[in-house]
């Protein structure tokens, strides 16, 4: 070890020991003041981004290869870490209402986004495992941080818990056929080993599956989403705004890195059942939303319909001409996402009412009259889920039709633009309750929740408008680092 | 004019946008705050403004007939993919633009009258403002679609009128029949142009996807080594988002219902501006239709076939406003029908004649519904619920107590009709000389089509205006305040002599397009042609006339001559029935058998509990709920109420249980396993 | 065949048994024991491949510690018999039948469908399993994720005090 390696690790170990210091700190809180623990919770995510800035387009490796910094890995860790400021900020005022408040929802919440750090530096399938376990772990808790009132968040932490330990025995078996088959767990070795032709084929494809079946789960892709709904259902909203953004990123993260940088091959082989199960998931998510009456509930399969999206670039990349522009599209629609889907969040979160009712559809009613600016900024996040110009999510998804298109699957581009006109009947129902329907709908205003809305709104905008500078960022990195 | 003073006027051209927008911003954050009449001052003033603004940059094109693109920033920057937020300024887009901005001024002055009375008397005053909002809000999109220099930004303004007319459709949302009736509208509205754009994006990727890029003079310079195969695909696919937008057969049924928006609206949004935008496409692309002459064909062929389908249903309507939609539609079906035939021009030309006296006769109805409401208020009745203000066997005599919306609603009319020198004279009269060349069936439909134009539109002008009242109300009618006739008197000088702009031998707006347009066929005023349709249009009127003028009970005289041909017309051909009965009894009958499957003892415990019933759920309520957004719940939706009861009774379909979501990701396993086992069998 | 191998396969049957047997007994006290001679087998296998040290931490950890937890939990609760839950007939079929098919596709695509070699590792040290050079990779080839680990086991033991503190509190 030397202080290089300490150096590319240092987002992680900020965040880490951040968190573990919190976690004493927070003792010597008292309990009406827990503001301040999530004031230094923000402050500890801030720290870490200023390494993240300072060596953004640098490529090391360090710890013998189990973690790699390239602009991919630094991209990701600013979008995730502005993840977790903006989640400690959507649930201050709601953990108030829910009364929930305790100190350790900001220290969990630090790990998890600790792990999610992590996942987007790993080089080595033991990282990706222990990050992936990371960055879940805290959220097995959280979903369940309101069960002492409400048995369904116990059912939701229980479902997530048990159903994410399956999944993760997939990935641990995978990793184990994989290891067979190369002898390494490295990603980068991984590959080596592969071109050189010494590698058993056979183990190190269903290891492959075994590890993308894993991670699909993380990342909600059809058909490894059934607990999807329930979970996003049950957790408390400000947690599920984390789960449907964080754990996605991360997953989609080591989706990515391992099946561009570690076995493209392999990919290729698999590209019908990648290109299926992206199809599958658009399909599925978009249709199953629209039956939905529950706002989380529609939400939920609303971010299945996005890993879909995202998951479109994981066959895409197969074609190393294409694979810049898929990682770049991937990035930039993981961005976007963030944005818009953190701020329906914030509007969801703003509506649920201290029994943790408000979040029926029908709750909306009358909204774009008592609350216009509420109203407007939800129907701009609306508009740019569904994707219509010039909202950031439509430029995002051009982006990704493009690359579908340009690796030739016709079939496969036809199928997304159709669900994302599919997905405008759930997404602008939600509007139209709000504008079209009169009622009576009890609004949160706090300042920490509104500044979150008002960044979100801002930047779905803006990012409609004037995508030029992150879609420089989001190709840049897809230039350095990763593609080999 | 110098150079240098050219090119500042071009860069003025972003705020032909900007100052609708501007207006909105104004009245969005300060409008609750301001009086009325400022609301509407400022929103009048934003759209006064564009309207200058156009008219700089004609000016500024008088020194660069070649026209401009001006930038405004980079949007997209993907590889090789250069989209930009720029506009194109040239001979076409201005002419557009002056005639939107134009007519959008006027619109707006009068809409500060008409909203003033419309939002007392519907209850609800607060939502002043939001009309003005959304009021901008349209110009704002409508003027991107006209300017943008690429098919990416048009199918941005494209997205956002439709969804300023979706709002503004559904404006009294609480309202109509059975107080869901205008929702309704809105959503028909929505889903028909869904069907629409989704031809558009289709197309917008095929021409990326042969030309690799998006932007206008990029795509036209390499469309001659385009396949026509291709080419043929693209077009039919734009054909397909225009027959959304502007209403064509097969997807006009969405218009007429459109007329539950305020009348402002429906002059504005349903008749001047934004149901010109598919043929406006159409001149746009002019260069890959006149590539792809089977597209071209069929254009022309739809255009007139619509033309005559909704001449003949605006006969036997009885709603004012209705019989001015289906007039639109088929005037819209002439535009179509000239662009189809490649005359590019005098689809043009009959679209900005079209917008002025479309527009005047439009607020002229709503003049008279006003003054038919006003009437009602003072005759002391209190039948608000079961009068209808817009049903025209409730009016006649009209003439006398609204002098002014008389006299321009019979300009209006008789340039609908055709009738010289009114500005649709001139206009209808080049479309019909272009088809008398081309195609003799066109000529055929159109013609017919202008005989029922002038027998309509005189039977409207007789039974509202002519004759003894037949309602107490009509009887009480009183004139509107300036503020609403004034903006009717200007668009009233426009219809009379709106056919200057292209009179025959001068043949200035020829010239003027000629400057954008490659493909501009002259064609020469047919003197034949030209008496004809003037006979035919007197006759219609003549006959119109014999039949209504001196009518004096509510019945249709028509009913006794055309028995049961005018019922058909009445029922709009049934296509609304026939809709139904394709699409959504198909979905029900769906729906029963499966019931009925899921009911199988044999099937019961896991094919019920997983795989039927769930696929069933979702698939059912999907096929439902696309047809039926649930805008309403209380939608007196048969279809919704069985979907419901299923749903309920398949209430145990989430499962929740863990098991069970385990087992379905053993599941995705074992078939992702099961592709491998025979990829490497192979 | 070799001693080894013989020993491996009766192990393997055993392990396999255990595991069959924890999942069908309905006492849980039983379904405890399976799982700690299911251990036991484990620890026999690390041991025939030459890691006592981990053969050792899988005894005293799983067999030892862990299990005297669940027996522990069994016993305060009482719950010695698994209670009925709401029964579902067709899922033990369906999971036995995916299960099946799972486990056949995988030995037919591992065994018959490629037959390329494994690849090429280093000659393994006598010393390889020892504390020592467990020690030695842990400390410097596998710092970093001994650290998480770390990590990972403080969130863990956080989040169990977080959701049990509410049966107090």
């Amino acid at each position: 070890m030397t202080t290089a390696d300490l150096n590319v690790a240092l987002p992680f170990i900020i965040v880490a020991a951040w968190a573990c210091i919190l976690l004493v700190i927070d003792l010597f809180i008292p309990a009406d003041r827990k503001g301040l623990t999530a004031l230094l919770a923000v402050a500890g995510m801030g720290f870490a981004s200023i390494p993240v800035l300072l060596r953004f387009e640098e490529s090391n490796r360090a710890f013998n290869g189990m973690i790699v910094q390239d602009g991919f890995s630094s991209f990701l860790q600013l979008l995730l870490l502005g993840v977790g400021v903006i989640s400690v900020a959507l649930a201050y005022d709601y953990l108030q209402r829910r009364k929930i408040v305790k100190g350790e929802y900001y220290t969990l919440l630090l790990f998890s986004v600790s792990g999610m750090v992590l996942m987007a530096q790993a080089g080595d399938l033991i990282i990706v495992f222990l990050a992936l376990e990371l960055l879940s772990v805290p959220l097995y808790v959280l979903s369940g941080f309101a069960a002492k009132s409400n048995p369904e968040s116990e059912e939701a932490a229980m479902k997530y818990f048990l159903l994410g330990a399956f999944a993760s025995g997939f990935i641990v078996y995978g990793i184990a056929l994989v290891y067979g088959a190369t002898g390494t767990t490295e990603i980068e070795a991984i590959h080596n080993v592969l071109i050189s032709g010494v590698s058993n084929l056979g183990l190190l494809t269903v290891g492959a599956v075994l590890i993308l079946v894993g991670l699909g789960f993380k990342v909600a892709v059809v058909p490894f989403h059934m607990w999807t709904p329930d979970v996003y259902d049950g957790a408390p909203s400000s947690v599920t705004a984390l789960m449907s953004v964080g754990a996605k990123a991360g997953g989609f993260a080591a989706l990515l890195r391992l099946f561009l940088a570690g076995f493209p091959e392999i990919a290729a082989n698999l590209a019908p059942i990648l290109v299926g199960v992206a199809a599958l998931t658009l399909i599925w998510g978009n249709i199953a939303a629209i039956a939905q009456q529950n706002i989380k509930r529609m939400m939920a399969y609303s971010s299945i319909s996005h890993a879909g999206y995202i998951f479109m670039m994981l066959p895409a990349i197969v074609d190393s001409d294409i694979a810049p522009d898929a990682i770049s599209a991937a990035l930039f629609y993981l961005f976007v996402y963030a944005v818009s889907n953190l701020g329906a969040w914030g509007v969801i979160l703003a509506l649920e009412r201290a029994d943790g009712g408000g979040l029926s559809i029908d709750d909306y009613a009358g909204l774009g009259e008592r609350n216009p600016g509420l109203a407007l900024a939800m129907a701009l996040f609306m508009l740019s889920l569904i994707g219509v110009p010039p909202t950031a999510g439509f430029i995002g998804k051009f982006f990704l039709f493009r690359v579908v298109l340009d690796a030739n699957m016709i079939g496969l581009a036809l199928v997304g633009v159709i669900t994302s006109l599919i997905s405008a009947y759930y997404y602008l129902r939600v509007v139209v309750v709000m504008y079209m329907r009169s009622g009576d709908p009890q609004v949160r205003s706090e300042r920490w929740l509104n500044a979150t809305l008002w960044l979100t709104a801002l930047g779905t905008f803006l990012l409609g408008i004037f995508p030029g500078p992150l879609l420089n960022l989001a190709s840049r990195t897809g230039l350095f680092g990763l593609v080999p | 004019m110098n150079g240098a003073a050219t090119r500042d006027l071009f860069a003025l051209a972003p705020l032909i946008i900007a100052f609708p927008i501007m207006g909105l911003v104004i009245n969005l954050f300060i409008g609750r705050r301001l009086s009325e009449r400022w609301v509407g001052t400022i929103a009048s003033a934003a759209v006064g403004l564009s309207f200058v603004t156009a008219l700089l940059q004609f000016a500024a094109l008088q020194n660069t007939p070649d026209g401009i693109r001006v930038m405004v920033a980079d949007w997209i920057s993907i590889g090789t993919l250069n989209i930009s937020w720029a506009l194109k300024i040239d001979s076409l887009s201005v002419a557009m633009s002056l005639m939107v901005a134009g007519v959008s001024t006027l619109i707006h002055i009068y809409a500060i009258g008409y909203m003033h009375e419309d939002v007392r008397l519907q209850g609800d005053p607060g939502r002043f403002t939001r009309f003005f909002i959304y009021f901008n809000l349209f110009v704002a999109a409508m003027m991107i679609l006209i300017t943008a220099d690429n098919y990416l930004m048009m199918f941005v303004g494209w997205e956002g009128v439709g969804l300023c007319s979706y709002l503004l459709i559904g404006f009294w949302y609480e309202k109509g029949k059975d107080g869901i009736g205008n929702a309704i509208a809105g959503k028909k509205a929505f889903i028909t142009n869904r069907i629409g754009d989704f031809g558009f994006l289709i197309a917008m990727f095929l021409i990326f996807w042969t030309f690799g890029s998006l932007q206008f003079d990029e795509v036209f310079q390499s469309a001659e080594g385009a396949g026509t195969t291709v080419l043929t695909l693209i077009t039919l696919f734009l054909l397909l988002g225009v027959t959304g937008k502007s209403a064509q057969i097969p997807l006009f049924v969405w218009l007429p219902d459109a007329m539950a928006g305020p009348t402002p609206v429906s002059a504005l949004i349903h008749a001047a501006t934004m149901v010109t935008a598919g043929i406006y496409l159409i001149v746009r692309s002019s260069v890959l239709f006149a590539l792809a002459p089977a597209t071209s064909n069929l254009v022309a062929l739809i255009g007139a076939v619509t033309a005559l389908l909704a001449a003949s249903i605006a006969v036997a309507q009885f709603d004012i406003k209705r019989v001015l939609a289906y007039s639109t539609i088929s005037q819209l079906g002439f535009m179509v029908a000239a662009v189809g035939l490649g005359a590019y021009v005098a689809g043009i030309f009959h679209l900005i004649a079209h917008a002025f006296f479309k527009a005047l006769l439009f607020l002229s109805s709503g003049s008279v519904i006003q003054g038919v409401e006003r009437g009602l208020h003072d005759s002391g009745q209190t039948n608000h619920e079961t009068f209808d203000p817009q049903d025209m066997r409730n009016m006649g005599g009209l003439r006398s107590r609204m002098k002014i919306t008389f006299w321009v609603y019979l300009i209006g009319g008789l340039a609908l009709a055709g009738i010289p020198p009114l500005a649709g004279f001139f206009s209808k009269d080049e479309i019909l000389a272009d088809a008398s060349e081309n195609s003799t069936l066109i000529y055929i439909l159109l013609t017919l089509a202008a005989i029922l134009t002038a027998f309509y539109i005189g039977r409207q002008i007789f039974m509202v205006f002519f004759g003894e009242p037949k309602s107490e109300a009509a009887a009480h009618a009183k004139e509107n305040p300036p503020i609403m006739t004034v903006p009717l008197l200007a668009l009233a000088v426009l219809a009379a002599f709106g056919g200057i702009l292209n009179l025959p031998t001068l043949q200035s707006l020829s010239k003027w397009l000629q400057l954008t347009l490659e493909q501009v066929q002259h064609t020469e005023f047919n003197v034949l042609v030209a008496l004809l349709s003037f006979v035919f249009a007197l006759a219609g009127l003549a006959v119109a006339w014999r039949v209504y003028g001196s009518q004096r009970d509510a019945a249709d005289p028509m009913r006794r001559f055309l028995g049961p041909l005018f019922d058909l017309w009445e029922n709009k051909y049934r296509v609304d029935e026939f809709y139904d009965w394709l699409f959504i009894k198909r979905y029900k009958a769906l729906a029963f058998t499966l019931a009925e499957i899921v009911d199988w003892r044999f099937l019961h415990d896991w094919v019920h509990d997983t795989l039927l019933a769930r696929t069933f759920q979702r698939s059912t309520r999907w096929l439902a709920e696309g047809f039926d957004l649930q805008v309403i719940d209380g939608a007196a939706n048969n279809l919704a109420r069985l979907i419901q009861g299923i749903a309920s009774r398949l209430r145990t379909l989430q499962t929740g249980y863990v098991r069970n979501y385990a087992l379905s990701i053993f599941f995705g396993l074992l078939i992702l396993m099961s592709y491998i086992l025979i990829q490497f069998s192979s | 065949m070799s001693t080894q191998l013989i020993l491996f396969f009766i192990l393997a049957v055993i392990a396999i048994l255990s595991a069959i047997g924890m999942l069908v007994s309905k006492n849980s006290v039983y379904s405890a024991m399976f799982l700690v001679l299911n251990f036991v087998t484990i620890a026999v296998l690390f041991l025939l491949l030459n890691a006592p040290f981990i053969a050792m931490v899988q005894v005293t950890i799983y067999a030892g510690a862990i299990m005297v937890l669940f027996l522990f939990v069994i016993m305060l609760l009482g719950t010695d018999m698994a209670a009925e839950g709401i029964s579902m007939p067709w899922q033990p079929p369906i999971a036995i039948l995916l299960s099946g098919a799972l486990i056949l596709e995988f030995a037919f695509i591992l065994f018959f469908a490629q037959q390329d070699v494994l690849p090429q590792i280093e000659a393994i040290s006598a010393a390889f399993g020892s504390p020592q050079s467990i020690g030695k990779l842990l400390f410097n080839f596998y710092l970093l994720p001994f650290e998480v680990t770390s990590v990972l086991l403080l969130v863990a033991m956080v989040g169990a005090i977080i959701l049990a503190q509410r049966e107090t509190g």
